[in-house]
């Protein structure tokens, strides 16, 4: 099974549309795949594939620090050690947790000598699945798997983490041939949880100079992963390509895909059918 | 008088009062006797965030009882609160300009939170000059 990831960087480029027709082309080639949506601050694949969430196959948690003041000696290596800003301690007080900044990382219980401190389990998301017909064939079956985190959680990558383990668990169970993770815009935890273990990256830009920026920035964050990166331009008619040639020169790779602005993606798309196409 | 911690744009008593709590530049800790203790440059400018829990800390750590700043966040502004901090606005004056007010008793104290990244971004721009030249002309 590949596991491949659809990033880009720049948000609105096209990441979701160009991972549901990936989606599309593989299965019409009779390949099992599982597209997993892996931006679970705002999910959107199943929109744009006429679908709903209804009940979740799964609930995510992750686990948030709990002081018992009878076991604390205040002596702040939890508050030292948090690399979130998220342990406030006066001296000579106990410390205090802020939820807010917490990523739920582990490392003050860890440290504590005192083993004052105790994970607290909390529900931060869940996982849909969606199975449907796929195209126009009607024997064939297209997966989706959707990742939500809890709205107003700081930190989502530990969320995607699990999604994607249990897209791969689902994935082997169905046998598929790809594994399809859509990530998030940008280049921050949940983009770099959700390329992590990737076999390639495709990374779809737009040509405008936002999109050339940002695709040099996740062109480089895929180096720094040792996860080989191609190039898809999507609305490749609509600007200059002359900047993302040259990003995609200085990495060494190439633009393996150039889609043009079609209407017929737009009205697919805002018709929430693009996995008809 | 109590300790005193100035969040401040540069490392003396001439810079002038940071309007960002979290964020600002210099932390400025005046002691009992109102002499410059130290300037203590604010290395959570960068934190992704929490610079303002980062700043509330060095406030407790260095024993400061009173703040003289512009926009507290509300993290930050809660734990202050809780540990006893009182915070005063001083934006728009210099350091040395809000210790004396201070004394004077003329600072308002700050008794709500800015809001979530109210200070975020906030900064100086270039100064724009205006020059002139004056001098007479070359007698020929």
């Amino acid at each position: 099974m590949k596991q491949v990831a659809i990033t880009g960087g720049k948000g609105g480029t096209g990441k979701s549309t160009v991972a549901i027709l990936l989606a599309n082309k593989l299965i019409k080639k009779d390949k099992i795949v599982l597209l997993c949506d892996c931006d679970v601050e705002c999910p959107n694949d199943y929109l744009l594939i006429g679908e709903k969430l209804k009940k979740p196959v799964r609930k995510v948690f992750a686990e948030f620090p709990k002081l018992n003041k009878n076991k604390c000696q205040k002596c702040g290596l939890c508050s030292k050690t948090c690399q979130s800003n998220a342990i406030f301690q006066a001296p000579g007080k106990y410390p205090v947790f802020i939820k807010d900044l917490c990523s739920a990382c582990g490392a003050c219980w860890a440290v504590c000598p005192y083993s004052a401190i105790t994970p607290k389990k909390e529900e931060v998301g869940k996982i849909y699945l969606n199975k449907l017909k796929a195209t126009t064939q009607s024997s064939k079956l297209f997966y989706l798997i959707t990742g939500v985190a809890k709205p107003g959680l700081e930190e989502t990558g530990p969320v995607v983490i699990q999604v994607k383990e249990f897209a791969l668990d689902f994935a082997r169970k169905i046998k598929a041939d790809y594994l399809l993770f859509d990530t998030a815009a940008g280049i921050h935890c949940p983009v770099i949880s959700a390329l992590l273990g990737c076999d390639f990256a495709y990374a779809v830009t737009e040509p405008t100079p936002m999109g050339a920026y940002d695709l040099n920035l996740i062109l480089d964050l895929c180096k720094k992963l040792k996860i080989p990166a191609k190039v898809i331009i999507n609305q490749a008619d609509l600007g200059d390509k002359k900047e993302i040639k040259k990003i995609a020169r200085k990495h060494e790779t190439r633009i393996v895909k150039e889609i043009p602005y079609s209407k017929e993606i737009v009205d697919a798309y805002s018709q929430g059918r693009l996995n008809k196409l | 008088m109590a300790k005193i911690l100035i969040t401040s744009n540069d490392s003396d008593l001439n810079s002038s009062v940071s309007a960002v709590f979290g964020r600002c530049p210099y932390f400025l800790i005046v002691d009992e006797k109102g002499k410059l203790e130290k300037a203590i440059p604010n290395t959570g400018v960068q934190a992704v965030r929490g610079a303002g829990i980062a700043a509330a800390q060095t406030v407790v750590s260095q024993g400061a009882t009173v703040v003289i700043t512009g926009n507290v966040g509300p993290n930050a502004f809660a734990v202050l609160q809780q540990s006893g901090v009182k915070l005063y606005n001083g934006v728009g004056m210099t350091a040395k300009e809000a210790l004396e007010s201070f004394k004077e008793n003329k600072l308002t104290e700050i008794t709500t939170s800015a809001g979530r990244f109210g200070g975020r971004g906030a900064g100086q721009g270039p100064g724009r000059g205006m020059g002139g030249g004056m001098g007479g002309g070359r007698r020929v």
